[in-house]
């Protein structure tokens, strides 16, 4: 059964997957063995259990981005940082170092950058000294990731 | 020049972000940003997810896409995406795309238990051609039905609606977004006559307050929040007040926090419309010029089914509701009756009646709602001191009734997902019209999307089971004729009957009412409430489910044929998006394997038919309509032979490829810049499907208050999106865009006065009291929008010492709907890896659980499995759980209940009662 599972993913790595399998003497696939979670619709699966990256912040290796220029993911554990507030940004306290500008060292904390602030609606021109507001929610963006495997791989 | 590839790739990210936002960066690094993107060509597009519509910059190299950014030139997102966003490239490149047809086979024939194999698409389309003749030779246009979507492009949706509406004469076609965006349709169509928003998201840096009612602006809409919270920021005389059932990411820069009982937004509503009056803070001006006085029926029901032939035993109790309800206290002060009073629902099937009333009548019905009654009935957490409660509520009166002040009110799913969604929504407007404060810069009440195209296609175009293009339904004969007109078919082709709803459709599947069901760019077995209804009807009744997808999702794990579909960026289209605002793109790269755009699956399918095929007379049962004989649409070959029809034509050449649209040829140079379209190459017969169906789609708005530019418009290079009525200027001939609308300032339609509410659907009115009818002659209001008292009602099924805890779900910020895309994007999957149930600590620690735990969560209709979460973003107050219904592991819609808003019928996905126990 795994073993079936496994070599379905395979053949779905090749675009012509289906085809290949079927050909190959595995000639139909059943509705569990389809989607996310491999088990019967009228099943009730057991989740599994996961834990965000426990480590402290200024302890961990940058996260590789996902392309050029997308959000860079947070290395380091936010549960006692966050909620982000009006009253109080916890992410600011460490990464909002205007004067860190261009820098990024592992140990310290990666400066907000330059775009940051800058107000793209009113004043593009201008960088500020101060994180806009449309960039405060810093979680809109950044995120955790936890220590778990991708349900499916992705080519992109 | 020589980088290593490290610094290379820093400089480069540097030099982006510089180009940007204009800022000076070094010519080394701009020097390293040119070699990096030398060989990507950048067009522009949409973001696939949320109704905000931002506007995305997409990056390709040879056919793949390398690259996305928000597009600083989108006036929605200004350079910005949110984490979802960035990853619309990558959401198209999961590894297990669909790529060929499956259907369930045994011996080298269909069958419903047998297991998927690949099929041609010849193969795919003749079973579904053959099952479908099958059921609508046995049932006639109501046994068959099709699953449409907010998400389909708008092309897409009108295609659906012609093959289905004008091909197949039948109305069974419905979008999800009945499950999103239908209360908010009724509200407009009751009050103004018009669908959708009259303002625009300028409101938000032009507005003083801001009032979230059951909307989590910061997860679902997180770019217009991020518009919203700039505004907090810079502004210190701004507020913002969050009314939710519990503390969420919208919470932590409001200013005010209300949590509410479930319904409570009811009770809450008309206090403050009664401090309004109490106050005299109304806009007598506005009133006396622009508004009317209205109420309908309370003994609505609760869009159950009338029966509880199909109900598990452990439902019957709530089901019961629907027949007959006894009043609880609060109901019974609130709505002027006595406590314990049964009332039968006689109403349920007329529930959108209306009639115009006093305002002395107006103000009777306000009357129980006292600061004391409404906290009583309104207060959400426990914990919180009654008179902290009322503090709020005072505070929130004097925002909306101090005439000084500007006020913004967003909501979405809160107030949509609702028993009484239409209400509630129509509550929102009557506060902003008695103040004045509507379809001006910053006031107005703003009703939020929350899909790409809820508005742009499912609205708009009308795939929905009552509707046509540009407002209009299919039972006003009106309507029809313009319809049939511009299709050019016969008189009588058109189904008057409204079909049936998204989980009336789900119904009918379960009792053998409808048999063959198309399911596209939708996920509805896993999003609809009290799945395992609908399982079992898909999975144990003899039916034909054709789901087109472009992953494998519940949906197609149910389904016996499944098509695979082309994603956003491999084909044209469009979105409208919550502001009104059309916007385009066209395909980057090409679909994977054998995967083609839905426009192809519904143009290719109608080749298989034939005009003969329809146009005999139809059963119909239960049809009733002037003009057509009982239970029957009419045999219109006649006719259709005088214009000039034989019957031998297909579907395809009288819907799509006629000589007109035919006109349209592919390749467009002018438009497509070097870009593909394989779904115009797919067909084969040199035509632009996509233009020609918006084209012909535009022709029913244009002139009629909702006109779109022409297709080519969109496509200029300078153009963000438009946001309709899109009108030629006279002496620029420039296409300008409305602003707000029914404001003479902003809008040329405005023909009379200041302010026109020029929207024409129910504007014709009887008059009554708050009981009912007292002179049935019409009177018509026309320019006038319609004030609403709304009572409040208690929610049909309550926690109780069974089923102690409030069961509410929704969404989060990194997934979208049902996960398919955004969960085959690893980033997104390892931020948010699978749906938990958030809980109070103290309701763990009595139920002995702690984070991570796991534990069922059962109701009447059904239990699943998940983990606790005492803590992280929404922290709820005891007696309530959240738990977000992306994860198909966690299969919350098996234990949600199907109650509707008896007008809009959209389910409320927001309050049922469950138990919760260590597994």
């Amino acid at each position: 059964m795994k073993l079936r599972l496994a070599r379905l993913l395979q053949c779905a790595l090749l675009f012509t997957a289906v085809n290949i399998c079927l050909a190959d003497g595995n000639n139909s696939i059943s509705d569990s063995e389809l989607g996310l979670s491999r088990s019967d619709v009228k099943d009730d699966p057991v989740p599994e259990a996961y834990t965000f990256n426990p480590k402290f912040p200024g302890t961990n290796d940058f996260l590789p981005r996902a392309y050029l220029n997308a959000p860079p993911q947070i290395p380091h554990n936010i549960d006692r940082l966050t909620p982000v507030t009006a009253k109080n940004n916890q992410c600011k306290g460490c990464h909002d170092r205007p004067q860190m500008w261009g820098t990024k060292r592992k140990g310290l904390p990666t400066p907000i950058p330059e775009s940051h602030y800058t107000d793209l609606r009113n004043d593009p021109g201008t960088v500020t000294k101060k994180l806009i507001g449309a960039r405060f929610n810093c979680t809109q963006c950044h995120v955790p990731q936890a220590i778990t495997q991708p349900l499916v791989e992705n080519s992109f | 020049m020589s980088v290593t590839r490290r610094d290379f790739i820093k400089s480069s990210v540097a030099a982006a972000t510089a180009a940007t936002i204009g800022i000076h960066a070094s010519q080394n690094a701009q020097a390293a940003t040119q070699e990096a993107e030398a060989d990507w060509k950048w067009d522009k597009g949409v973001c696939r997810f949320c109704g905000t519509g931002c506007g995305i910059m997409i990056a390709t190299k040879g056919n793949k896409i390398v690259a996305t950014k928000g597009d600083p030139d989108s006036t929605v997102n200004r350079g910005l995406n949110c984490i979802k966003g960035y990853f619309n490239g990558k959401i198209m490149y999961g590894k297990d795309r669909l790529t060929q047809p499956l259907m369930r086979m045994s011996n080298g024939k269909f069958d419903k238990k047998g297991k998927f194999q690949s099929v041609t698409w010849d193969q795919a389309f003749d079973e579904m051609a053959r099952q479908f003749r099958k059921t609508y030779q046995e049932l006639g246009p109501t046994g068959v039905a099709w699953f449409g979507s907010g998400q389909y492009t708008v092309p897409e949706g009108y295609a659906s609606v012609k093959l289905m509406k004008a091909g197949f004469r039948s109305n069974n076609l419905d979008p999800n977004a009945r499950h999103c965006m239908a209360s908010a349709v009724a509200a407009f169509m009751q009050v103004f006559g018009i669908d959708e928003p009259a303002g625009n998201y300028m409101d938000m840096e032009e507005t003083d307050t801001v009032v979230t009612w059951g909307g989590n602006m910061a997860e679902m809409h997180p770019m217009l929040w991020a518009r919203v919270a700039d505004r907090r920021l810079s502004s210190n005389h701004v507020r913002i007040v969050n009314l939710s059932t519990f503390r969420n990411m919208t919470s932590d820069i409001a200013d005010t926090e209300i949590i509410m009982s479930p319904n409570g937004d009811l009770a809450i509503q008309n206090y403050i419309a009664r401090e309004i009056v109490k106050r005299d803070a109304l806009d007598h001006e506005f009133v006396k010029n622009h508004c009317v006085f209205s109420t309908g029926p309370y003994d609505i029901g609760y869009g159950m089914r009338a029966t509880d032939k199909y109900a598990f035993n452990a439902e019957k109790d709530t089901q019961i509701n629907e027949i007959r309800h006894k009043l609880n206290k609060h109901e019974a002060i609130a709505q002027r009756r006595q406590e314990g009073e049964v009332v039968e629902q006689k109403n349920t099937a007329t529930a959108g009646n209306h009639w115009m009333i006093s305002f002395e009548d107006f103000k009777k019905g306000l009357e129980p709602y006292t600061l004391d009654f409404v906290a009583e009935v309104a207060k959400g957490d426990p914990d919180e001191p009654i008179e902290e409660f009322k503090e709020k509520l005072k505070l929130l009166a004097d925002y909306y009734a101090d005439p000084k002040r500007k006020v913004v009110s967003f909501w979405t799913m809160g107030f949509n997902q609702h028993q009484r969604g239409t209400w509630v929504n129509e509550q929102v407007y009557m506060n902003h019209l008695l103040t004045g404060k509507q379809c001006k810069p910053g006031n107005g009440a703003f009703s939020l999307t929350g899909q790409p195209s809820a508005c742009g296609t499912a609205r708009e175009v009308g795939v929905f089971s009552h509707r046509l293009p540009a407002d209009m339904v299919v039972d006003n004969p009106k309507h029809r004729d313009v319809a049939e007109k511009i299709w050019k078919l016969p008189k009588g082709t058109v189904n008057p009957k409204i079909g049936s709803h998204i989980t009336k459709i789900m119904r009918d599947l379960e009792d053998g009412s409808v048999k063959w069901a198309w399911v596209a760019v939708t996920n509805p077995f896993q999003g609809t409430a009290n799945a395992h209804h609908w399982i079992k009807g898909a999975r144990d009744m003899d039916n034909f489910i054709v789901c087109s997808d472009a992953y494998p999702g519940i949906s197609a794990k149910v389904a016996d044929l499944v098509l695979p579909a082309a994603m956003i960026f491999e084909k044209w289209g469009f979105y409208g998006n919550a502001e009104r605002r059309t916007q385009s793109w066209r395909q980057q790269v090409s679909p994977p394997g054998q995967a083609v755009g839905d426009l192809w699956h519904i143009m290719e399918f109608s080749k298989r038919f034939k005009l003969k095929e329809f146009w005999g007379e139809q059963k119909v049962p239960g049809l009733k309509a002037e003009g057509f004989a009982d239970g029957k649409l009419p045999d219109i070959s006649q006719s259709a032979r005088t214009m000039g029809y034989t019957g031998e034509e297909t579907l395809y050449e009288v819907l799509f490829a006629t000589p007109e649209n035919k006109k349209m040829k592919w390749p467009d140079n002018a438009v497509a810049k070097g870009h593909a379209n394989h779904v115009a190459e797919a067909l084969g017969d040199g035509w632009f499907p996509e233009k020609a169906m918006f084209e012909e789609y535009a022709s029913f708005g244009r002139g009629h208050g909702h006109d779109l530019a022409p297709f080519d418009v969109y496509f200029d290079d300078k153009v963000r999106g438009l946001k309709w009525p899109v009108v030629k200027d006279q002496t620029t001939g420039e296409w300008k865009e409305t602003h707000w609308r029914f404001n003479a300032k902003y809008d040329s339609y405005v023909k009379h006065g200041p302010f026109e509410f020029y929207g024409e659907a129910m504007k014709d009115l009887p008059s009554g009291d708050l009981d009912g009818v007292t002179d049935k002659n019409k009177k018509n209001l026309h320019g006038k929008a319609k004030i609403f008292f709304r009572p409040y009602a208690a929610p049909v099924e309550q926690p109780d010492e069974t089923y102690p805890f409030w069961l509410i779900t929704g969404r989060v910020l990194e997934h979208w709907h049902s996960g398919t895309m955004t969960r085959r994007v690893p980033e997104l999957h390892r931020a948010v890896p699978s749906a938990l149930i958030y809980m109070h600590p103290k309701d763990a620690e009595k139920l002995g659980l702690k984070r991570n735990d796991l534990a069922w969560i059962e109701s009447r209709r059904g239990k699943i499995q998940a983990r606790i979460e005492p803590q992280g973003r929404n922290r709820m107050p005891r007696g309530a759980i959240f738990v977000p219904w992306f994860d198909e592991g966690v299969f919350i819609n098996k234990v949600t209940l199907d109650a509707t808003c008896p007008i809009s019928k959209q389910v409320d996905f927001k309050k049922c009662a469950v138990k919760i126990y260590k597994a």
